[in-house]
């Protein structure tokens, strides 16, 4: 159910690429339908899914990584509709048909437990994914604007610098995508606390409540991405840490967004196994 | 009737033989007026440009109308014939329609693609358009020409990157910080280079732009010109750590900014960026400036080699463009039919690149046209696209009456 998003996507894909090398503007509208095409579809699925189990699909790893990927299609989708900047396209693209691939793979079985169905565990799951969208945003935002200020800081002024947006709207996009980010990561983080308090009341003998504690790789590795996040505002409100300072950090504060949403997930046993 | 153009271009003459032809410091309504007014001619378009002086002409006989063209060029700027004619250059028809097409668009342009060509071309339609000059020809194939140049500018490369120092300056600066409203500039030493880039920022919406310079009677100059602030000279320390760009381009001998008087000033400025135009020769500003976080320094070299680069850029186009071009241009602009004083109906269709044509149009019987082509299937498929099924292309057949 998943491949015809992926289908879209990936078509949506190679017409970012030949926007973005070739800079047609009708390519860069086909493009931009596909995308919305393939986000539409995908919602269908996604509702679909909803349906079907009474909630957001992702208490199983790949729905959640599908309802990740749909998210990070909207958000994308709003970020180049509000600013008419097609250039991004190009490296959101690869994240959203590389995570799209493991629901196509690997469709798995949604898991029916009670321990799941509260309301507050649902809110935990959409933050963070949400949140999870916005730092991809910041990453790609972060990673072009290094691209494009090491061109003008070299003095050679080629291939991104006629591309890309100014670095000044880069910058500004990217802290905007942090700050959003790190409000749903904040939110979804103490929704998640509650949630475990209320849930080990109800069951008090589950494994994988039991082991919820700051020591659990999961947890630990989302705090560690929550400060990397919160040290990348505050220096930019304080200590000036705008530009390439500011890029480095959001791309950072993705690889451990990443590594926490697919590698621990994938290789590592957790208090957030739950499948 | 016939188009003809017969001119000099930076193609095909010297300067000081294309300053001797020049109309433009002249009167340009009357020449035109002269040349429509000879026996052979009907209708006249004069542009000249620093680059080139070309007259477009319609004409019943143009061997006639090049004859009558040379002896009047050769009297109204007192010029002998010999001395001009071997770098005149003539075309007719849908060569000439390509031509215009391509000075229009900026191709023919000594400075390929830029923009100013465009503007002139339509004032020289213009001048001869309010004096009569112009009718059914050369008015179909100017504005046709204005639709061309349009759309070469704004649906192709080759206007892009910046081919002076200001305007290269001007390009980093949008580069780093999007729009430049209400950012802060700081002028320090007034120049002819430092005027224009200055100039050039206010264009793009700067907000406040402050001038110093040890003489302070040449910043208050500057300061009148670009509608600016001149202060002290001892003021500049402040002024840089208020500034988002600087331009510097004093006479000093050794360097007026240094990295330690910039950091203290970047301490204040909270990350924000930093772009400095150094256009000084010997520099203004230490090299070592340019490593720190959020400072963009450029001198005037860096300015140069990015100028050479995007002219480079721009030659690289055109002949990409002219092949790519007819496709383009084909799916806009429909096929002129013109009515001519003779009775005649001429139409100019895909005159670019060698597939250009111009035909009779003659009206048959209930309603359809029949078109009279010399040019292949290729046209005739262009023009029944066009035309649809009220229109009958006919190619390769000579014309019938």
């Amino acid at each position: 159910m998943n491949t015809l998003p992926l289908l879209l996507y990936a078509a949506a894909g190679v017409a970012y690429a030949i926007h973005f090398a070739r800079r047609d503007s009708a390519v860069g509208r086909a493009a931009t339908t596909l995308l919305l095409f393939g986000a539409l579809v995908h919602t269908f699925v996604i509702g679909m899914q909803t349906m079907e189990v009474r909630h957001l699909p992702f208490a199983n790893f790949s729905r959640a990584v599908s309802s990740f990927v749909w998210l990070l299609t909207l958000s994308y989708l709003y970020l180049e509709l509000t600013t008419d900047e097609r250039s991004m396209g190009v490296f959101i693209l690869p994240v959203i048909i590389g995570l799209q691939l493991i629901p196509v793979l690997h469709p798995g079985v949604e898991r029916a437990d009670p321990v799941l169905d509260s309301p507050w565990f649902w809110v935990h799951v959409s933050s963070l994914l949400f949140a999870y969208a916005s730092f991809a945003l910041a990453g790609v935002l972060g990673v072009t604007y290094m691209l494009q200020f090491k061109e003008i800081k070299k003095k050679h002024l080629g291939y991104f610098y006629t591309r890309l947006p100014s670095l000044q709207i880069l910058d500004i996009m990217n802290s905007r995508a942090v700050t959003v980010g790190l409000v749903f990561l904040t939110f979804g983080v103490i929704v998640g606390v509650v949630w475990t308090a209320q849930a080990r009341t109800i069951a008090p003998d589950d494994p994988n409540l039991r082991a919820m504690s700051i020591y659990d790789p999961k947890i630990f590795v989302a705090l560690l991405t929550w400060g990397v996040y919160s040290f990348a505002v505050f220096a930019r409100r304080t200590l000036g840490w705008t530009g390439r300072r500011a890029a480095w950090l959001s791309s950072l504060g993705f690889a451990f967004a990443m590594v926490n949403f697919l590698a621990i997930n994938y290789f590592v046993t957790t208090s957030h196994t739950f499948y | 009737m016939h188009l003809f153009l017969l001119g000099v271009s930076h193609r095909t003459a010297p300067v000081d033989l294309r300053e001797r032809l020049d109309f433009s410091s002249r009167d340009l309504t009357a020449a035109a007026g002269a040349i429509a007014a000879k026996p052979s001619m009907s209708e006249a378009v004069v542009l000249s440009t620093c680059n080139r002086s070309e007259l477009y002409v319609a004409t019943t006989d143009p061997a006639c109308a090049r004859e009558e063209l040379v002896s009047f060029i050769s009297e109204y700027h007192h010029v002998s014939a010999p001395t001009f004619q071997p770098h005149l250059f003539a075309l007719e028809n849908s060569a000439a329609v390509a031509h215009l097409f391509r000075v229009a668009a900026g191709l023919d342009s000594l400075v390929v693609g830029e923009p100013q060509i465009l503007g002139q071309v339509k004032d020289a339609y213009q001048t001869s358009a309010s004096n009569r000059c112009v009718g059914p020809v050369l008015s179909n194939v100017f504005r046709w020409s204005f639709g061309v140049g349009k759309r070469v500018r704004t649906e192709t490369a080759l206007g892009e990157g910046a081919v002076s120092v200001s305007y290269a300056a001007v390009a980093l600066a949008r580069k780093i910080f999007g729009r430049l409203t209400g950012r802060r500039v700081l002028v320090v030493g007034a120049g002819e280079i430092s005027s224009l880039t200055a100039q050039h920022l206010r264009a793009h919406g700067v907000g406040e732009i402050v001038i110093t310079s040890r003489t302070h009677a040449h910043a208050d100059e500057l300061a009148t010109v670009v509608g600016g602030l001149a202060v002290p000279w001892d003021a500049m320390t402040n002024a840089l750590g208020a500034a988002d760009i600087v331009i510097t381009a004093t006479g000093s001998q050794r360097p007026i900014i240094s990295r330690a008087q910039l950091e203290a000033a970047q301490g204040h400025r909270r990350g924000s960026a930093l772009f400095i135009i150094d256009i000084a020769v010997p520099r203004d500003v230490d090299p070592s400036v340019g490593e720190i976080e959020q400072v963009f320094l450029y001198n005037i070299d860096d300015l140069q080699a990015t100028v050479r680069e995007n002219l480079a850029r721009r030659a690289s186009y055109v002949g990409a463009l002219m092949a790519w071009t007819p496709r383009r241009i084909d799916a806009s602009v429909p096929v002129r039919i013109v009515e001519t004083e003779d009775g005649s109906r001429r139409g100019f269709g895909r005159a670019w690149g060698g597939v250009a044509s111009d035909f009779e149009v003659v009206r048959l019987e209930g309603g359809h046209t029949r078109l009279i082509l010399d040019h292949g299937d290729e046209v005739a498929a262009a023009l029944r696209r066009w035309l649809g099924g009220a229109f009958e292309a006919a190619p390769n057949e000579k014309t019938e009456t």
